[in-house]
């Protein structure tokens, strides 16, 4: 279970809503892992929603690619659907960030998929999160 | 559900008050199924006790539920407590099954100006968190959010736009409902449909319209606006609910653009010498066709800023092309800008491409100006050319910019905003307020860039600029940090895909 003590910038009771990426970047579950990992470098993305017949049936992440390929020594040409996940983890667009937090904790994973009336309306990735802290650092640095 | 949305009724004297223009509006509850009434403010020409009196009588007769809110007139002559006194609170939500209505009063007492405070803006987010999972849910202030048109110089759009637009888009909100401007209009930004309202019986109407109120019908999937005039005829508008939300084919990528704001270079500490370097680093390893700098080259327009910012700029690879900004043209900066930077309105025009370049600066003045000799000129030039994707830069906002008060906004703002919208005008970019900001007004993708490397930006995320994506059926728009170089999708959306329904 988290500490429900959380960084001051985030209202952990606001709902995930005003999180979420309402844009999501797919690839066809017939493309090869290497066209979806040139997707993951053009558009500057770590996952990418899966799509078969304009429904979403899984969802792939660099890491994904990483584990399930490379290190294995195999060729990147097969095709999405071998290496994508197929148990989509989603929360619902008015759960608080709290509960999307612990999702993320509790199955070990940093991106959650968001759900709205039965459909997949966006994501929430923890980089999101943690970047809204980014300025600080960079305020740091820039001191002169 | 279906609305009335009624607004700027001021009952008062006949001179200017038209009673029957406002029965002919309450008669549509009857004749067409009304489940709400919503009044945007203005009830009552100045807010004195015998006009509430009038008010009370004619909504003692409604049936339905029905939600008023005061505008500025109705606060006149401590109008306030009597509006208390006789319709209640001014600020409020109410809540049923499907939907949610969150009220706010929006007018400061004597003056003309829109504002919601802190106190308010809370309040709004806290009710729309609260009621998240509503399906549909809607906003009524007096004051509009969104630039109108017909108006003048634009001085009436609430003080926090910025913030208020942020919040209603983030939170989904399906309507946002306005009144105050005398003028009925309809824009819809990303899923949001704000509608403003005419006056419903005051004989003061602008552009030679008359009375009219707007008929609301939010269904499943669609939304349709229906503004009526008390003559009887009608326009109807008709969106659907949500655009589309996942992207996996693009087609070939035609251009990229980088676009930059606000460098504001100088011998200063403000400059932010490190951030201005690796941005052009990261931008001279993107394979940019072309890079758009929406104005602030300079710190303020003297000599030594100019010389050093043209040496800076010029280590751009690719073609830069420059509109200034107000400080651009301050002290010599309007001679010393053509001198280092070449003509005050330019363009990049190739053959099936074009952005074109508007002067928006005055001299010493934050505020940005059009006017309607160079938007004829403007739009006369984009209708002759007519490649297949036009775009338009400008120093100065069109639409209003989070954690900004509306400095920025372009004074003549709804005219132009609307014209945009009308011509679908492809994109749109502009580098005010520093901070970044991206979206679909119709079919018109407005985007604002961040300061690159000034200490004075407004971004959580820290400095950046961005990047546009041109593709044959998406355009996708990236915010990069100066600094680190991460990059963050700001929006992805089809080419002209708003259709009505």
């Amino acid at each position: 279970m988290m500490s429900k003590a959380a960084p001051k910038f985030y209202d952990v009771d606001m709902p995930i809503r005003s999180f979420v990426t309402k844009r999501l970047i797919g690839v066809k579950s017939e493309s090869s892992v290497q066209e979806a990992a040139e997707k993951m470098v053009e558009f500057s993305t770590g996952s990418l929603i899966v799509i078969e017949d304009d429904e979403v049936i899984g969802f792939l992440t660099d890491g994904d690619i990483k584990k399930k390929v490379v290190a294995k020594g195999l060729k990147p040409d097969m095709p999405v659907k071998e290496i994508m996940v197929e148990e989509l983890i989603t929360a619902d667009i008015s759960s608080d960030i709290k509960d999307v937090l612990e999702l993320m904790a509790e199955k070990n994973i940093q991106h959650v998929l968001i759900e709205e009336n039965d459909d997949i309306v966006g994501i929430v990735t923890f980089r999101d999160l943690i970047d809204i802290e980014r300025q600080k650092l960079e305020t740091y640095i820039s001191r002169e | 559900m279906k609305i009335l949305h009624i607004s700027d009724t001021h009952i008062g004297e006949k001179d200017h008050y038209n009673e029957e223009s406002l029965r002919i509006a309450l008669k549509e509850i009857e004749d067409n199924d009304i489940n709400m009434l919503i009044h945007s403010g203005d009830l009552t020409q100045d807010g004195n006790l015998k006009y509430y009196k009038k008010a009370r009588e004619i909504f003692d007769e409604i049936e339905i539920p029905y939600i008023i809110i005061p505008g500025n007139h109705d606060k006149r002559s401590g109008g306030l407590s009597l509006f208390k006194e006789y319709f209640g609170s001014p600020n409020g939500v109410f809540e049923s099954q499907d939907a949610v209505v969150i009220y706010v009063d929006s007018a400061v007492p004597d003056t003309d100006v829109g504002r919601v405070g802190m106190v308010k803006y809370d309040m709004i987010k806290e009710a729309l968190a609260e009621n998240s999972s509503k399906p549909i849910k809607i906003v009524v202030l007096h004051h509009h959010t969104v630039p109108i048109p017909k108006a003048g110089r634009e001085r009436n759009v609430l003080s926090n736009a910025g913030d208020l637009l942020e919040l209603f888009l983030k939170a989904d909100v399906d309507l946002v409902l306005s009144g105050h401007r005398h003028y009925p209009n309809v824009h819809r930004i990303e899923n949001t449909v704000f509608v403003n309202a005419g006056t419903t019986s005051d004989k003061k109407t602008r552009y030679g319209d008359i009375n009219s109120y707007n008929l609301i019908q939010i269904e499943e999937n669609r939304l349709k606006v229906k503004t009526k005039r008390v003559d009887g005829s009608k326009k109807e508008k008709c969106f659907p609910r949500t655009d589309k939300r996942i992207f996996y084919e693009f087609g070939e990528k035609i251009f990229r653009v980088a676009h930059l704001s606000n460098t504001f270079i100088s011998s200063s500490s403000k400059f932010l010498q490190t951030h201005f370097f690796n941005a052009l680093k990261i931008i001279n390893s993107l394979d940019c066709d072309l890079a758009i700098h929406c104005g602030g080259i300079v710190e303020e327009g003297i000599n030594q800023n100019y010389e050093l910012a043209k040496n800076y700029l010029d280590k751009f690879d690719m073609p830069v092309i420059y509109t200034p900004a107000g400080r651009d043209i301050n002290y010599l900066g309007y001679e010393l800008f053509s001198e280092y930077f070449g003509k005050m309105v330019q363009s990049y025009d190739s053959e099936d491409i074009l952005f074109q370049g508007v002067s928006s600066a005055q001299y010493d003045s934050p505020e940005g100006y059009i006017g309607e000799t160079q938007r004829e000129k403007l739009f006369e030039k984009l209708e002759n050319s007519k490649p297949t994707f036009n775009s338009v830069f400008l120093h100065h906002n069109i639409l209003p910019i989070p954690h900004a008060r509306e400095k920025g906004l372009l004074e003549d703002s709804g005219d132009f905003l609307r014209e945009i919208v009308n011509k679908k005008i492809d994109l749109v970019l502009t580098g005010t307020s520093s901070h970044p900001s991206a979206m679909k007004i119709g079919d018109t993708i407005v985007v604002n860039a961040n300061s690159m490397s000034s200490v004075y930006q407004r971004s959580r995320y820290g400095n950046s600029f961005n990047v546009i994506d041109i593709y044959e059926k998406v355009i996708v728009v990236y915010e990069i940090n100066s600094l680190w170089g991460n990059r963050k999708i700001l929006g992805v959306w089809e080419r002209n895909n708003l259709k009505e329904v």
